[in-house]
């Protein structure tokens, strides 16, 4: 009988065996690394984007009330105005002066620059024209102590009011003004302060869940998505304000007339230096400044912000059910679910704390 | 023989995709790790730079210090020793006044020599004259370290070092 070549029934078996067995094994090791391939990224998105929301906050409150460097008047912004308002601020969709909002911050301060100067003339209200002294810092040889068109400018006082212009254009001495209010703003004697200016609010976007930031004037944009809380908390002097202090003949929210403190309580301080400032104490008074730039004068008080933010996986697939998901998601298994991301930090304003 | 051979290769090739995987998903862990671990050292730098250190506001030169408030408790409180100098060793152990602890999201969940049970994080400081000038300037320094990192790998680097130097200013 002739015998044919092949494999044995044993052989066949054996090799099924172990072809099952190296295929499991393969397949145990690559659903984890599907399931890991599709969380990674989204895991150093969520990141991502806490760093970036850290790194921006961070940046601009540090800068919070720096202030004038040249001119007539020297110091910071927390002088003369509040430079941490926690509501939206500026031309569009301002919230009203006594909102106070634990989601949203304007933050002022004034860019190291040589243009600090003061106003020739009165101005306002509602001033569309401006006319500035030509002060020894100014730069040499340009008009509007080198204003140029697209600058923005803040305008104040002795007494605590404040208004932020965009400089829309310059014509010989004379520069054009646009407030950043929707109210008429407030009208300023000749010798007023005019200094550059930044403003930005960041602000929470509940419905888009997004992080945005505001200039005060035209450009309204999103920085970070996919976000689910932004909450700012504030800390300061437990001693009442002492500036803005007007001229006698004037009073403000601080000062009669005739130049006698009105009384604002000393508050428990946590520990010997600062004391928590809860958000109604924004929203109870005494007002400083006017119109739509009114703020309480505990603002004054501000030293330290706490920001938290929490950033949630774009993707409802790696989102699970629960207390680390503030937007519920479709995942039931916790290896494809990315609990939120939490960030908390804190920043203590260096111009706001001068001398302390 | 060459079915095996083939099946052979197939298996180390990828368990050797499976270890990228670990490996770029523990590198991934790590880098969230020092996001959040220098985020909360962050945080601590700036509240003890928000404690009072100067001179004081009636133009005597006298110099003023918070050597009260306790930063090692959120909020913060009296009975602390603020800006007083820490004890050696503050940032190699836990020491009271001058270590806290806080969750996977940072937030704060004690204090004290024993580690709370839902701490993911420790956070040390230390506060020291400035050899050069110790009357007016300190050092400062924060460390973080993830506490289960380090009870894998033991003490090693932490995950995060601030250190910045304090002077006395004039109000």
């Amino acid at each position: 009988m002739k015998r044919e070549s092949g494999f044995t029934l044993v052989e066949s078996l054996v090799s099924l065996v172990l072809m099952v067995t190296v295929s499991g094994a393969v397949f145990a090791l690559v659903t984890p690394a599907a399931t890991s391939s599709q969380t990674h990224p989204e895991a150093l998105d969520m990141q991502q984007r806490a760093r970036v929301a850290g790194d921006l906050l961070s940046r601009d409150l540090r800068m919070a009330g720096a202030g004038v460097s040249a001119g007539p008047r020297t110091g910071p912004l927390n002088r003369y105005f509040a430079p941490l308002v926690p509501r939206r601020m500026g031309l569009q969709r301002p919230d009203g002066p006594t909102v106070v909002r634990a989601d949203a911050l304007t933050i002022s301060y004034a860019p190291g620059t040589h243009h600090e100067t003061t106003a020739r003339d009165p101005l306002g209200p509602a001033p569309s024209q401006l006319r500035v002294n030509q002060l020894p810092n100014c730069p040499v040889g340009r008009p509007i102590c080198g204003y140029a068109a697209g600058a923005t400018i803040a305008v104040f006082d002795e007494a605590g009011t404040f208004d932020v212009f965009t400089v829309t254009a310059v014509l010989g001495d004379v520069a054009s003004l646009r407030a950043h209010r929707t109210d008429a703003s407030h009208a300023y004697p000749a010798g007023a302060f005019v200094t550059p200016a930044e403003t930005h609010t960041y602000w929470f976007d509940a419905a888009a869940r997004q992080l945005r930031h505001y200039d005060g004037y035209l450009t309204d944009v999103p920085v970070v998505d996919n976000v689910v809380g932004v909450r700012f908390e504030y800390f300061g002097d437990p001693n009442p304000p002492v500036r803005p202090r007007p001229a006698l003949g004037t009073a403000n929210c601080l000062y009669d007339a005739a130049g006698v403190r009105l009384p604002l309580p000393v508050l428990p301080a946590a520990g010997g230096s600062t004391a928590p400032l809860p958000l109604s104490l924004f929203s109870d008074g005494p007002w400083c400044g006017a119109g739509d730039n009114r703020f309480d004068a505990d603002l004054l008080r501000v030293r330290t912000v706490r920001v938290t933010v929490r950033v949630q996986a774009a993707h409802a697939g790696l989102r699970g059910i629960g207390a680390d998901f503030a937007v519920p998601g479709t995942s039931r298994s916790a290896r494809r679910a990315l609990p939120d991301y939490a960030v908390t930090f804190e920043v203590t304003p260096r111009n706001l704390n001068l001398g302390r | 023989m060459e079915a095996l051979i083939a099946m052979m290769l197939i298996a180390v090739a990828a368990l050797g995709v499976a270890e990228l995987s670990g490996v770029a998903s523990r590198a991934g862990d790590a880098a969230r790790v020092q996001t959040s671990a220098t985020l909360m050292a962050s945080q601590k730098m700036e509240q003890l730079l928000s404690l009072t250190w100067r001179f004081d506001g009636l133009g005597l030169g006298q110099p003023e210090g918070d050597l009260t408030t306790d930063v090692s408790r959120d909020p913060a409180t009296t009975g602390g020793t603020g800006l007083g100098p820490s004890p050696l060793g503050a940032l190699d152990a836990n020491t009271p006044g001058h270590v806290d602890f806080l969750d996977r999201a940072g937030r704060w969940v004690g204090t004290g020599a024993a580690v709370p049970a839902e701490a993911v994080y420790v956070r040390r400081w230390s506060v020291a004259p400035l050899a050069s000038d110790p009357a007016d300037a300190l050092v400062l320094r924060v460390l973080v370290r993830s506490i289960a990192r380090t009870s894998r790998h033991g003490a090693g680097p932490a995950d995060a070092v601030l250190t910045t130097v304090r002077t006395r200013k004039a109000p």
